[in-house]
């Protein structure tokens, strides 16, 4: 009997999950998929939100639809969108997603794992009821969101501004670590340094064939460490066909010792190096794949 | 008779191979389902850290209402003393029970909802109510990641050779599958 629930379960469960639509892709800081925003307010807010991702790291996303359906309630649908795209530094989870849906008179303050800390609920919730829910009676939209995330900066940067906010709100006693993004320009040259030793062993070696055994040891490695039997079999696949004709390659045209070394000349065209790809643009690159826990606060008017 | 002996080989070597992922692999998702319900039973521990505090906010003005403090108080102890998951989960269902209660009560007293500590503790349960069902959500859904590797084959097979055993979805008792929800 118990086998029949526990199979009902796992048939259907998928089916629950369904009732949650995405609103689409996000396409900057700020969403405005229903329509409440003018474009002069729309582009103030997103320029605070970038400085703002620039100076503390934090990610803080503003979104607006038109209803959240009836299946879910502002809860679980922020929750959803927020794992969905992923808002705040993966690993710091320091996010933060203010969703309105106008139609519905529902709002919610979703803060990622990282930044319960830093914005409390009962701060959150002062916001929530002093900025936003005032505004949004009087459907002035632009208003409350534009309050709401001035004051979420504010209570970020800890700046002196807080307070106007937040008349009632208990000590904030947690520290605010920023660091820096993810970077991949170490890992960049560990591979090449890595490619430039197989280079010239497997160039030593006139045969073809090594490069490939070379390759599905390493896949099956990879395999193992992963745990999973798709990625192992996917990688042994892939890195075999690569060190084939990474040998095959090298073996034809063996790297001269002295001069031009080994694999470098191939990635660095003659010292034309290709960096600064990474960040410090200051547009919007998409998030970080930052986690919330259900932490904010939710209001109605 | 050498080609016989190399496939052999290859085979023997593929399926251990395969018996290797397959092992490691359930082990991280049962790992994964236990990490999960450590992180249900943080927020009920916060839920408990918070109870307390709003009792003695409104003790005082709602005297009359012993009933309820008493059936909180119960079940808090309960909980306490519940040591297996399956007992953890009914004494906290309990107290879920009791504490909507309790906050369906405060609604009829508007000088205790409009002063502000009551506000701002109900703005605290009501959080981590909602961090309750997010977190057992997610229980749930690392739960069926596994029940389904282990019942699916061919990793069942490795799976009963290892003694994977099945782990309990958690079922929200009746009235208790929607956070509590608290207005203002």
């Amino acid at each position: 009997m118990r086998r029949i629930i526990l199979t009902a379960i796992i048939i259907f469960m998928p089916l629950i999950g369904l009732a949650y639509v995405s609103p689409g892709q996000p396409t900057g800081f700020v969403n405005d998929f229903a329509n409440v925003l003018s474009a002069q307010d729309k582009q103030a807010i997103e320029t605070k939100l970038q400085s703002l991702k620039q100076t503390t790291n934090a990610e803080v996303s503003v979104v607006t639809i038109p209803s959240i359906g009836d299946d879910e309630t502002i809860e679980t649908y922020t929750t959803k969108l927020f794992q969905e795209w992923g808002i705040g530094v993966k690993g710091k989870d320091n996010g933060l997603l203010i969703l309105v849906a106008p139609n519905d008179k529902q709002a919610r303050v979703e803060v990622g794992y990282g930044m319960e800390g830093n914005i409390t609920d009962i701060q959150s919730g002062i916001i929530m009821r002093n900025v936003m829910i005032p505004a949004f009676k009087t459907g002035n939209y632009s208003k409350g969101i534009s309050g709401a995330v001035d004051a979420v900066v504010a209570v970020i940067t800890k700046s002196p501004e807080a307070a106007r906010y937040l008349q009632d709100a208990s000590a904030n006693n947690s520290g605010n670590s920023s660091g820096s993004n993810l970077n991949l320009t170490p890992l960049f040259f560990i591979v090449i340094i890595f490619l430039n030793v197989f280079a010239k062993i497997l160039g030593k070696t006139k045969s073809w064939w090594l490069g490939g055994a070379i390759g599905s040891i390493i896949g099956a490695i990879i395999g193992l460490i992963w745990g999973f039997i798709f990625v192992g079999i996917g990688s042994i696949v892939i890195l075999t066909i690569l060190g084939l004709i990474f040998d095959y390659f090298i073996s034809k045209n063996p790297p001269k010792s002295g001069g031009h070394n080994g694999f470098f000349p191939m990635f660095f065209g003659g010292g034309n190096s290709r960096h600064g790809g990474f960040g410090g643009s200051g547009g919007f690159g998409g998030f970080g794949g930052g986690m919330s826990g259900g932490g904010g606060a939710s209001g109605r008017w | 008779m050498k080609k016989t002996l190399i496939i052999i080989g290859v085979i023997a070597v593929i399926t251990l191979f395969y018996g290797l992922t397959a092992y490691n692999s359930l082990v991280t998702m049962k790992e994964s389902t236990s990490a999960q319900w450590q992180q249900v039973e943080t927020q009920y521990q916060r839920r408990f850290d918070l109870i307390p505090n709003l009792v003695e906010s409104v003790k005082g003005i709602m005297a009359q209402e012993q009933t309820v403090f008493t059936a909180l108080a119960d079940a808090r102890t309960k909980y306490s003393g519940a040591q297996t998951v399956n007992d953890k989960a009914i004494a906290a269902g309990q107290v879920e029970t009791s504490l909507g209660r309790l906050l369906a009560v405060i609604e009829n007293y508007p000088e205790l909802k409009s002063a502000d500590t009551v506000q701002n503790l109900m703005t605290q349960l009501e959080g981590t109510e909602n961090r309750v069902s997010v977190e057992r959500q997610r229980f749930n859904d690392s739960v069926k990641a596994y029940e389904v590797a282990i019942k699916r084959f061919p990793r069942s097979i490795i799976a009963s050779m290892f003694g994977f055993d099945d782990v309990n979805y958690f079922e929200a008792q009746s009235g208790a599958e929607n956070a509590l929800k608290v207005q203002f």
